[in-house]
Formats: structure tokens, sequence, C-alpha cells
């Protein structure tokens, strides 16, 4: 069915304010896949455009650059003092470690803080819910634009690492049939985190930006990231292997710099007292890393459920801590 | 036909109740709503502060869960069908500063139309044509956090409109705009309503002017329950018990006594300010309540005998707010009555307080200038509700 123009004249009516005047149930309808589609691509540039556009390229660029390296000097600084001239393997590893942090960091926090910003902030959280997009496509497409620029920075500061601070980097070494798909379930349990603190943040009535880093924080403490697993306590260690991070970061470190320093096992890691086995092979981290954030996706996605429909429950969507 | 028999009511709300979880006591928000208003109709909802018309508006569009009740929106039901409404409503609240402050007008409306689903071409198309709809063609290209509240609320209005909505859900839509700005959202809402028929608007509003300039039905809500439902002339019959006519004639000499003992006639006094009238011409003021307009022809055609000629007749109206007033004044009254705040109603004063005690008494005891108060109320435009009556009041939730 194909509506009517507006009946008025037109001419006298503003283009914009014509319409259809019949009431076709078939405008209740959406198209399916395409939409959130749509709304997934829009989302993603969105938060790229809120990411970006708050300072010129330039400025950007640095910023984006900025944290990650500094970061990871601040280790390098530590570690040279502490250990006196640290061995080039433990140098790697902090900076690959720092550098891919900053990117969980912005993955996990992207989805949650874009509750918050268009909650407080923009105060366009409720039109994002009365539109037919589905709120947590958006959310995705959101966190998306801030997983991209986390990764722009992360590989920026892994390149200033290997040009400048001597991390043993061979191209033709890299093991890329680890890299690929470590990379893209990796991303898959970062944004899962993510939609758990969007998930937490949503129900909460305070100001809650410091969530995504107080998570991130712990995390950092049991994943790997700049220390081996081995130095922890065996509980601590037990459950750093249940964060799907965890796996991915040796994923990541295994495929980029073969035979490198594994953040999981050792000799007298509790890895290597459970399975015998000193190190994790390529295989056995993928098929790790997919169940971990398999469960981990599975929780987010019912925690989100639940969590959405509670704030629809209580009024949630427009609720800001000055209102 | 735009509105062929098979359309259902735009909006169909069946006792509807709310009450939100809240700290010390539970707050029951809405109480048992019944509702119904037809697409094509201009609808208004009137009531005091926590009346419950932003929860009224939350759940018919998606954004807050019913307690219990049933509400459904041209037939979709608010909770099985929430995708269905939402591509077919659409609401702009006032008083708050939406609006992704980096983007530039255009592009904020576009990101809205691709979360409205339209192909991007399209969705360009529809922007443009809404922002000059709008008038907001000069800030097209300006960043949103450098447009005025006015000009963000225009913003709001064309994000609201993009996808043609069947009903447009205004919450208060005009709070915190100039007087300019304010029109310009009124007249933008008036015409794209009357652009294609059957176009549905849900407004509340404070601004009795504007609820009896726009909306066709009002209903009168107070503490989740609607106390009135009926258009502005209904409901300002309601509370009106005589017909006030305010008569200016050249002279009357001792005839006001002569006109009070007509049939039909509650009182007829002169009007205390005469100064008021040209001192060439001296003319007087009478101020007449009838029981009935009908007693009207009675009184005109005793004036020839006194000798006194007209100059300007005049039926004072009861305004919007004398109505508001009465009936939350009113519903407040009864049940405090018991308690003794406020003296408990005699069966003839229908339980006036505050401000609309003293109009009561302007009318009954024909006082000097309740015509020219009445006047003042109408030209003042946004009169406040009147609020002194019910606020001393212990909350009843
Ligand atoms: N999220 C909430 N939690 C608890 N109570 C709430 C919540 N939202 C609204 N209320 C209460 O529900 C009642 C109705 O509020 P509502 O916002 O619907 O009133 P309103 O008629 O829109 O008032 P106003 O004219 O001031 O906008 C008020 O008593 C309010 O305090
Ligand atoms: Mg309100």
């Amino acid at each position: 069915m194909s509506g009517v123009e507006g009946s008025s004249t037109p001419g006298k009516v503003a283009a914009g304010l014509r319409g259809r005047a019949d009431f076709d149930p078939a405008r209740a309808e959406g198209h399916g896949l395409a939409d959130s589609r749509r709304a997934f691509t829009t989302s993603v540039r969105l938060g790229w455009q809120i990411e970006s556009n708050w300072t010129d390229p330039l400025l950007f660029l640095i910023f984006l650059v900025a944290r990650p390296v500094a970061s990871a000097l601040i280790l390098i600084v530590m570690l040279e003092v502490i250990s006196g001239g640290a061995n080039r393997d433990l140098r790697a590893f902090v900076i690959t470690g720092s550098a891919l942090w900053s990117f969980v960091v912005a993955g996990m926090a992207g989805l949650a803080w874009s509750v918050l910003d268009d909650r407080e902030r923009y105060r366009t959280l409720k039109y994002l819910v009365v539109s037919p997009s589905t709120l947590v496509v958006m959310l995705l497409g959101r966190g998306t634009a801030r997983v991209a620029s986390g990764a722009m920075g992360a590989m920026i500061a892994i390149g200033v690492g290997i040009v400048f601070l001597g991390v043993p980097f061979d191209v033709t070494r890299v093991d890329w049939g680890l890299l690929v798909p470590v990379m893209v379930v990796g991303l898959a349990s970062i944004v899962a985190l993510g939609l758990l603190l969007a998930a937490t943040v949503l129900q909460s009535r305070q100001d809650s930006w410091s969530y995504p880093d107080a998570v991130a924080g712990a995390l950092f403490l049991v994943v790997g990231a700049i220390f081996p697993l081995t130095v922890l306590p065996g509980a601590l260690q037990a459950v750093g292997l249940l964060v799907p991070l965890t796996w991915w970061l040796e994923g990541v470190r295994q495929a980029l710099f073969p035979g490198a320093l594994s953040s999981i096992g050792g000799a007298g890691s509790f890895y290597a007292q459970v399975t015998g086995r000193l190190t994790p092979s390529g295989g056995e981290v993928i098929i790790v890393l997919l169940a971990t954030t398999a469960i981990v996706t599975l929780a987010a996605a019912t925690i989100y459920g639940v969590s959405e429909r509670r704030a629809r429950d209580r009024g949630l969507f427009d609720r800001t801590t000055g209102s | 036909m735009p509105s062929s028999p098979v359309t259902p009511p735009a909006i169909d709300v069946r006792e509807l109740r709310r009450v939100y979880k809240a700290k010390p006591d539970d707050v029951t928000a809405l109480d048992g709503i019944d509702l119904r208003v037809e697409s094509g109709e201009f609808f208004g909802l009137l009531g005091p502060n926590g009346a419950g018309k932003t929860t009224l508006i939350k759940i018919l569009t998606t954004l807050l869960l019913p307690t219990s009740g049933a509400a459904r929106v041209f037939g979709f039901d608010v909770v099985a069908d929430t995708k269905k409404i939402r591509r077919i409503m659409n609401m702009v609240a006032g008083g708050e500063q939406s609006g992704y402050g980096l983007l530039t007008t255009r592009e904020q409306l576009w990101m809205f139309s691709q979360f409205y689903g339209m192909p991007v071409r399209d969705g360009w198309r529809r922007v443009d044509e809404l922002i000059e709809a709008v008038g907001l063609s000069e800030q097209r290209g300006q960043k949103v956090h450098t447009l005025s509240t006015g000009e963000r609320q225009k913003m709001n209005f064309a994000r609201g409109l993009l996808n043609d909505p069947w009903v447009f859900f205004l919450d208060e839509p005009t709070l915190g705009l100039d007087v300019s700005a304010a029109r310009a959202v009124r007249e933008l809402v008036v015409a794209w309503k009357a652009a294609v028929p059957g176009r549905t608007i849900l407004l509340t509003t404070h601004y009795m002017a504007e609820a009896d300039e726009l909306c066709e039905r009002l209903a009168i809500v107070d503490r989740g329950r609607i106390l009135a439902i009926g258009s502005p002339a209904e409901l300002k019959k309601r509370v009106q018990r005589e017909s006030l006519f305010r008569l200016e004639l050249t002279s009357l000499g001792r005839g006001v006594a002569a006109l009070a003992a007509l049939p039909g006639v509650v009182s007829a006094t002169l009007a205390g300010d005469q100064a008021e009238a040209p001192d060439d011409r001296q003319t007087v003021i009478v101020n007449l309540a009838l029981s009935d307009d009908s007693a009207l022809g009675g009184v005109i055609s005793a004036l020839g005998p006194l000798g006194a000629h007209i100059v300007a007749l005049q039926k004072s109206e009861p305004t919007l707010e004398d109505v508001f007033v009465e009936l939350v004044g009113r519903g407040f009254t009864q049940e405090a009555g018991d308690a003794g705040v406020f003296p408990a109603p005699g069966a003839a004063s229908e339980a006036r307080t505050g401000r609309d005690a003293i109009a009561a008494v302007h009318a009954r005891e024909t006082a000097e200038d309740g015509a020219t108060a009445d006047e003042d109320e109408r030209a003042g435009a946004t009169v406040e509700p009147a609020r002194e009556p019910v606020e001393p009041v212990a909350p009843r939730r």
C-alpha cells in the first residue's frame, strides 16, 4: 500500500510538515537486519565524531598515542630502576601488555560511557530509546568507535616500542593464523565485558564514570598485562585464567613475538602445575579464549537484558544526577 | 479516508496504574486512568506538578512500564508492541537541553533519521526539509552546543517529526522558551497537525492559555486521577453557575435595582470604578449575573423604559484556570476537609478555596470588578496554576 501525499495544498505547507494521511499498518513494521545495520554504522560514526570532534585531528592523534606510550614508558622506567638494566624480554612484555591494556580499557569503558554520556551529558538517551532502533545495537556501535580509536593508540604504542625501545619484532615471524582469530574473539570478549559495565551503569543513580576504570584496574592485576601471572598467589592465578582477556593477551604476544615470555605459563606457574605443560599452545589459547568469551558473552547478554527491562520498569532512561 | 472506521483510537488507556518504588513510601503516580483519544484529536493534559502527566506520557512512549492496566497506541500495546509504537509515534519534552553538542544541527538530525531507518539520502532530504520547516535554516551548520534554548527546542521538534508520527507526545514543549519562541513552537505544532488529517497530539502544559488555544479536548489530572475530561468550552461550563455580563450604558439613574428585580437576574450592580469611562459621555457599567443567557432579553427590553442605551455588552466567560483551580482545589478540599485544614464546604458554596473563592464572591455578591479580573487573566496569557490551596496539605501518598 502506498500512502496519500499530504492532503492540503502542497506549497502552502512546508515540505517537512507534509506527510502521509493513511494509517498503513506496514509503517509499524521495520526492515529487520537492515535497520540494525544502519543503526550500528550510524552509531559507530557518531561515536567516532564524539571521540574525535572535540579537537583538531593532530591533537587528537597525539592524545590517542600519548596515553599508551606514556604508561608504557612509566613502566619501563620503573622496570629499569628496579631491575637495573632489564632484560629485553621483560621490556617487550611490559610494552605490549600496557599498550594492549589501554585498548582494553577503551573498549570496556566505551559502552558504559555511552550510556552515561547520553543520559547525563547529552540527555539524548531517552530519545534513542523511543526510536525504533535497538538500544544495545546503538551502544555496540558507539563502543566500536572507541575500540577502534583505542586500537589505533595501541598499535602506535607498540610501534614506538619496536622502533625506539628495542622490542624485538620480525614481521616474517608473525603467526597470523593465531593473531587473527585471537584478535576477533578477544574483541568480542572486550565488548562483552563492556556490555556488562553498561548494564551496571544503566542502573546506577549516581555518576559512575569511574566504574569502568575501577573494573579495568582490578582486572589489570590478574590478566598478566604487565607481569606474568606466576608472580601472583595460586588463587589469583586461577581467577586470571577464568578471564578471557588473559588468554587474549597471551595469544597476541605469542602471535606477534613468537617465543616471548608467557604471561600464563612458566616454571612454577599455576597453569604448569595443573596441566603439567610449561606454556599453552596456540590452539589451546584459541579454544580457552573461545570458551571463556562464550561464557562472558552469555552472561553479559542476559544481564544486559535484565538491566534494560529494569531500567524501563524504574524509569531510569531519563534519570539524571541533576534532576 | 484518513481515519477510516478501522483506525483504532490513537490512545486507549484502561485502568492504568503506575506505582514508583521510593524510599519512605511508594508513590502512586497514576491511580487508575481511563482515557481514549481518537486519531486526529489535539488532546491536552492539565494538572498540578506531580499529577502524573509525564508518567502517563512515559508509559505511552514506551519509556516506562505500567504497574497494571492496559495502554494502547493505535492499537499497539505499550508492553508487547514497543517497536511498533516507536515507529509510529514520537515525543518532545521541554525544559531540557538535549543534543550531541559537537555535531551540527544537520548531522544530529541526520543521525536520528538513520535510527528511524531512513535510507541515507532520504534522511538528508528529510532533515533539510524539516530544518526549513522549523525555521533553523540559518543554524543548519552550527554546532548544537551553540544553539539557544529556543533553537534547540526547534531542533528537537525536527527530530520528533522525522518519522512523520501518527501521534506526537509533547511534554511541556514550551517550557523555558521566550514568548516568540513559544509562539513559534505552537504555530509549528498547529501547522503540522493541520497539514494532514488524522494526526494526533497529546500535550501537557502548565500554561492555561496554551491549552485553551490549542486543545480540542482536555483532561484535568490530579494525583494520578482524571478529574474531568471535555472540550475547553465544556469544562468552563462546568464551573459556570451564572452567566456573567458586563453592560455599559449611557445612563441608568436608579435603574440598577429595577434590573436586579427582573426574572432570571441573580444580581445587578454598578461597577465601582466608574472613572474608567470616558468623561464627556458619562457612561455607567453594570455587572449582571443571570441564571441563564436567555434572561438577557428581559434585561435589554427593560432598558428602554429606563431611558438607558447600550454602549457595550460583553459576556464574561470563566477561564480554564477557573476550571483548574475549581477542580484541583475541590479535589483537595474534600480530602482535607476532614483534617480541618480548610473549612468543609457548605452545600451551596462549592468548596472554593484560595484565590478562586474570591472570584466566587465577586460573582455572587457582585463585586465591582469581577469581570475585569476575568479579562486580565485571559490577557495575562500565562498564568501559573494557582497552587496555594493545594500546597499546605501533607501529601496523600
Ligand atoms: N522515577 C521516579 N521515582 C519515584 N517517584 C517518581 C519518579 N518519577 C516520578 N515520580 C513521582 O510520581 C509523581 C508523578 O510525577 P510526574 O512526573 O508524572 O508528574 P507531572 O504531572 O509530570 O508533574 P510536573 O507538572 O511537575 O511535570 C510525582 O509525585 C513524582 O514525584
Ligand atoms: Mg511532567
